[in-house]
């Protein structure tokens, strides 16, 4: 039986699609009896058995060998496409995560969207995003996961634009569609001219072209840096990375997957293609910097931010900054291990974070104040995400930084130092955001905040005994790193780093030992970090700036040079045939004239030329 | 009956025309029966098709099937024969596809509907004509003849500019068609023996400069057809002016005539010239796909803005043509069917919104989503379709272009790479224009001008039905792509061989000719004529 489960794993990712298919009855118009609800039901049911397939297939694959299933697709011309999947641990587990998230936002969603009136539609997008997802990871070709990470674009867009009648939502959705898909068409470039180079998109037939593939630098560099265009647009990486901050304005269930796990199949992506990446020292050396810049700088703004979604949609661009490092330094294990700590970590953030949203009436950390006796189960969850977000024991973020800071610490101290503040800058930031909503004085917007409905409630609860039970799961699967093996020194760092960061967040915004709201002495740069260092000024005055005024230029010649042309043509010809008109006046002498004055004329130009034919001087 | 001796192509293309002269004779006064009738017509031809299709057809025979020829003038040589290849036969299944569709998406004509439909039946064996003549003069003569329902259905049930858009639009391919005129009669009368016959006419051995000369008559009147930058600008005027069934027409099957001649006269019938004049369809292909995609950006009315977008898509086709691997030209073909069926869609859709709205300006739109989800939902998954998202036809067609112009043997990495990234660059824009444009019309907060005093309803299941219809092969394709490439692969296999073969002793003989040829293409090497592994 389980076995069974196991060959047909790969079904998991049509659960959601025939769930999605089932929701399509109660869009608007179509059944009105039983309102929306169900839609919202039959979504559950189809995220549950699709993660109790996963499960139960789980142990089958467990310590094995990956297992590799074909289905043809393309037979053109010479082209042969086939859909290869991977059916191994690492891919089942990923899916268990994706399927047992989605489970968990659906839940929270149902409380969530209980006066919404686009159910249908709302579980029908998160089902395709939970389809997408678990087919990208199950998916073992670099094309297919293209294609996949296209319509999780798609799905990114859907979702934040589901409130579409506000002019932010709007635009959040539009941009976030337009960044990722300037990163994916860049992927699609790097997809492409692999082709021919490797002869192969199967990510395991990749790694092993890869060992023994010589490139030319030139060419392994521009390859390697189209491909990691894709997932920086994935993972928001800076200069990409202002879609995930506007993207906040979608509703929260959606964002607690967005902040998760989307975000992370950028990193997927980055960690299966590693080896072809190794080929460009180039290639890694942009990730490294890439990651750095964005983790520092997205940790600083996250300090910044007045909006409580946003602030925490930084911290996730700097934590995929780190995973960015991890990969760049070739820490692989370290990378998946912080892909799954901060899923979970971060999920749970998001969680807490909606649910304090949804029962005060503001989004603004600056007007909340007070509310742990109030919101006593949000707040403990949002601490334990935070405990198990930065490098504090014993929890999965520590673990999953320790790897990588121990690996960090022989190859690359300075990325060390990197990894020490984005985790002290992180520690600080959610010790400020747990400050503003939960310690001081009540404010009129938090008096009236009650706990939430079972529906949020419990989500956010068993989620919350899932993080603090990961470092459990990892030790049982042997996952975490051996405490003999690893420099006592390094641990020693992360853990100061971590509480250093808490303990001055927790100084000046638990104790408020300094009077909030917190003024830097200087203001420009209090106003950079709270501006997203004028990212969207930029974007506009460059990008938006060059492509309006590059296409008003096109329909400006489009109109008065080329149509001019055209309309010229039609206007001289009806000019001159009005102008010609006149010459037939009806009067006999004007008639005569002009056959003499035309025969006079042409036997010149014959006299002409037979005379300077035969005086050539002339 | 036999039915492989029965004659069906010259059913199919007579039974609407023959269909069409008994609708005067209708009683009808309120046009219900009419478009009843019409519809009947529509449905039994596209089924004709399709059982043709499915009976006698055979998709792995690049030749000529279903061929009937009957000497029609004889003085003159003009024969009617008809039969159709890999290259026709998926755009017959279209025409016959998107007119039927059409007639269904004209339920609201009122105006004068027995003219209407009239000369929607007679266009629709017209258009397959077309697609089916295997005589070079009949050909001109369909051309022409096909042009002329156009004409009258641009310019009695246009919009405001409609007597412009019609004549700039008459002109224009009548213009053009000269030039397809005097490029046939000259290569029909080259050397002794006088045919009009496609056949013989791609058998015949002409010399190289006849050839040029005749491939650029072609090239300009297919590039107003297709179109090709510059001879565009007749498109976004009849496109912005015409009705939606009519639009549907036009962007779904007309554009697809020129890629059609082109393949079939320049290709297959001048494959020297068209070594020379590959690298300048590829670059003018790029320069539709950039061009036209800013310039719908800049847009402001929503039909004009699809017209472009169609032109913008048109570049792929190009692209695919002048690449000399089997992989884009087949692309390009693919390309033909999906932008048919998407453009069909969009446009369909733009008239609908303008039921409702009765404005196409866009600044006086938004915020209509709420008000028509069905709409908004089917506009959102057509523009989708048309941007190329995967899983959707358009996606597979740029893809196959792609790949097949970046393996391409035929010319330099570095034209190669420019190529690519230019055509990237606008494959970034179509998402841009798209979406602003979904941004103006649904999203946003409701527009109170325009709903004080439009009723905005919801599409209704007529509607929903041929939007269904179009998606559901968009979708088809994009998921299982051989549903639409196994009908053609055979003949574009043949077509690029043909075409392949004629390139190196080009290259070495007559280089100075076209320096710009010269330099753009290396020789290839005709053992390694499949993409690499």
């Amino acid at each position: 039986m389980i076995q069974f489960l196991a060959e047909t794993a790969w079904l998991v990712p049509l659960y959601p699609v025939v769930g999605m298919v089932l929701s399509l009855p109660w869009s608007p118009g179509i059944i009105r009896r039983t309102g929306p609800r169900p839609a919202g039901y039959v979504n559950l049911l189809t995220t549950a058995l699709g993660l109790l397939h996963g499960v139960l297939a789980f142990p089958a694959v467990w310590h094995q060998e990956p297992t590799y299933l074909y289905f043809p697709w393309l037979e053109v011309a010479g082209l042969n496409l086939t859909i290869p999947i991977e059916l191994s641990a690492l891919t089942i587990g990923a899916t268990i995560v994706i399927t047992g998230l989605n489970l968990l936002a659906q839940v929270y969603a149902i409380g969530y969207l209980e006066m919404d009136w686009g159910w249908a539609r709302f579980f029908a997008f998160l089902a395709l995003f939970e389809a997408g997802m678990c087919a990208l990871v199950l998916c073992n070709s670099l094309f297919f996961s293209y294609i996949l990470l296209e319509i999780l674009t798609l799905g990114t867009y859907l979702l934040v634009g589901f409130w579409l009648n506000q002019s932010l939502v709007v635009t959040g959705a539009r941009d976030a569609f337009l960044t990722k898909r300037v990163g994916d068409l860049f992927l699609l470039m790097g997809v492409l001219s692999l082709y021919p180079l490797a002869g192969t998109w199967d990510f395991s037939q990749l790694g092993e072209w890869a060992k023994t593939a010589e490139l030319a630098p030139a060419t392994a560099t521009l390859l390697g840096l189209a491909l990691i265009a894709g997932p920086m647009g994935k993972c928001a990486q800076f200069p990409l990375h202002l879609w995930l901050d506007e993207a906040m304005e979608g509703p929260a269930p959606s964002t607690i997957l967005r902040n998760s796990v989307v975000v992370a199949t950028g990193a997927w992506i980055l960690i299966r293609l590693e080896p072809v990446l190794a080929l460009s020292p180039v290639a890694l050396t942009t990730m490294i910097a890439i990651g750095s810049i964005t983790a520092i700088g997205g940790s600083l703004i996250s300090i910044a931010q007045i909006d409580i979604k946003r602030s925490l949609s930084y911290t996730v661009s700097a934590y995929m900054g780190l995973i960015f490092i991890a990969v760049g330094t070739h820490h692989i294990a370290a990378a998946l291990l912080l892909v799954l700590s901060h899923a979970l970590a971060q999920a749970l953030l998001t969680m807490s974070a909606g649910s304090i949203m949804l029962n005060t009436i503001t989004q603004d950390l600056t007007q909340m104040g007070g509310l742990w006796s109030r919101r006593p189960i949000s707040g403990l969850s949002f601490l334990v995400g935070v405990v198990g977000l930065i490098g504090l024991p014993p929890l999965g973020g520590f673990w999953a930084l320790l790897k990588l800071a121990d690996g960090l610490w022989e190859s690359r101290p300075w990325l060390l130092v990197v990894l020490l503040i984005v985790n002290g800058l992180t520690a600080f930031s959610m010790m400020r955001e747990f400050g503003l909503i939960f310690a001081g004085q009540t404010t009129p917007m938090t008096v009236r905040s009650p706990e939430n409905i079972w529906l949020i409630t419990l989500p956010m609860t068993v989620l919350m005994g899932l993080t603090l039970h990961l470092p459990l799961v990892l030790q049982v699967a042997g996952l975490l790193p051996s405490w003999a093996s690893l420099d006592k020194n390094v641990a020693l760092l992360l853990l100061s780093s971590s509480s250093m960061g808490c303990l001055a967040g927790a100084l000046v915004y638990v104790v408020q030992i300094v009077s909030t709201p917190v003024r830097l002495p200087v203001p420009a740069i209090q106003n950079l970090f709270a501006n997203d260092v004028y990212t969207p000024q930029l974007y506009r005055s460059t990008i938006v700036f060059g492509v309006a005024s590059l296409s008003r230029l096109a329909n400006w010649v489009d109109r008065f040079v080329i149509d001019g042309v055209v309309n010229l043509v039609g206007f001289v010809s009806l000019v001159s045939g009005e102008a010609l008109r006149y010459s037939t006046s009806g009067q006999g002498q004007f008639y005569l004239f002009t056959i003499t004055f035309a025969s006079i004329a042409i036997a010149l130009i014959t006299g002409w030329t037979l005379i300077s034919q035969s005086f050539p001087i002339l | 009956m036999n039915t492989a001796e029965f004659p069906w192509l010259t059913t199919i293309i007579l039974f609407p025309i023959a269909a069409s002269l008994l609708i005067p004779i209708i009683p009808d006064k309120d046009g219900k029966t009419v478009r009843w009738y019409s519809l009947v017509v529509g449905l039994i031809d596209f089924c004709l098709i399709t059982y043709a299709f499915y009976e006698v057809y055979d998709p792995s025979n690049p030749g000529m099937q279903l061929f009937e020829s009957y000497t029609w003038v004889e003085s003159l040589g003009l024969k009617w024969s008809v039969g159709v290849d890999g290259l026709s036969m998926p755009l017959v299944i279209l025409t016959g596809f998107i007119t039927t569709l059409a007639i269904l998406a004209s339920w609201p004509v009122t105006l004068k509907p027995k003219l209407f439909y009239f000369l929607i039946l007679a266009m629709y064996g017209g258009q397959i004509a077309v697609f089916a003549v295997q005589d070079i003069l009949l050909f001109f003569l369909v051309w022409e003849l096909e042009l002329l329902p156009v004409y009258l259905l641009l310019s009695i049930w246009g919009g405001k500019k409609r007597l412009y858009a019609a004549t700039k639009f008459i002109l224009y391919t009548a213009g053009g068609s000269l030039f397809i005129l005097v490029a046939a009669l000259a290569m029909a009368f080259y050397g002794g023996d006088t045919t009009f016959d496609m056949q013989a006419l791609m058998a015949k051995d002409f010399p190289l400069k006849f050839q040029l000369l005749a491939y650029a008559g072609f090239l300009i009147a297919y590039a107003v057809k297709l179109p090709i930058f510059p001879l565009h600008t007749w498109l976004p005027d009849a496109h912005g002016e015409a009705t939606a069934p009519v639009h549907m027409l036009l962007a779904g099957i007309l554009l697809k005539m020129g890629g059609y001649a082109l393949i079939r006269m320049n290709i297959e019938m001048l494959p020297d010239a068209h070594a020379f004049f590959a690298p300048i369809l590829v670059i003018l292909g790029v320069v539709n796909i950039i061009y036209a995609a800013l310039t719908s950006f800049a847009q402001g009315n929503l039909k004009r803005k699809i017209a472009y977008s169609s032109i913008s898509h048109m570049g792929f086709v190009l692209i695919g043509l002048g690449s000399f691997t089997d992989l884009a030209l087949s692309g390009a073909v693919l390309q033909m069917i999906s932008h048919g069926l998407i453009g069909a869609s969009l446009f369909f859709l733009v008239g609908a919104t303008y039921d409702r709205t009765h404005t196409l300006i866009l600044k006086e739109m938004g915020g209509v989503g709420q008000q028509m989800p069905r709409i908004f939902a089917m506009f959102t998954t057509c523009s989708m379709a048309s941007l190329a998202l995967p899983g959707m036809s358009g996606f597979v067609a740029e893809v196959m272009v792609f790949v097949g112009f970046a393996t391409s043997d035929a010319y330099s990495t570095t034209f190669k790479t420019i190529v690519v990234i230019l055509a990237a660059i606008g494959v970034i824009l179509t998402p841009i224009y798209l979406l602003s444009m979904l941004k103006e019309i649904f999203y946003g907060p409701e527009n109170k001008e325009l709903t004080s005093h439009e009723v905005l309803v919801d599409a209704e299941p007529r509607e929903v039905f041929i939007i269904a219809c179009l998606l559901i092969p968009i979708i088809g394709i994009g998921f299982y792509p051989k549903l639409a490439t196994q009908i053609y692969d055979s003949k574009t296999v043949q077509v690029t061989d043909m075409m392949r073969a004629s390139v190196p002793s080009l290259v070495n003989q007559n280089a100075q000719l076209s320096p710009y040829a010269k330099q753009a293409m290396v020789a290839p090497n005709l053992t390694q004529v499949e993409i690499g592994g």
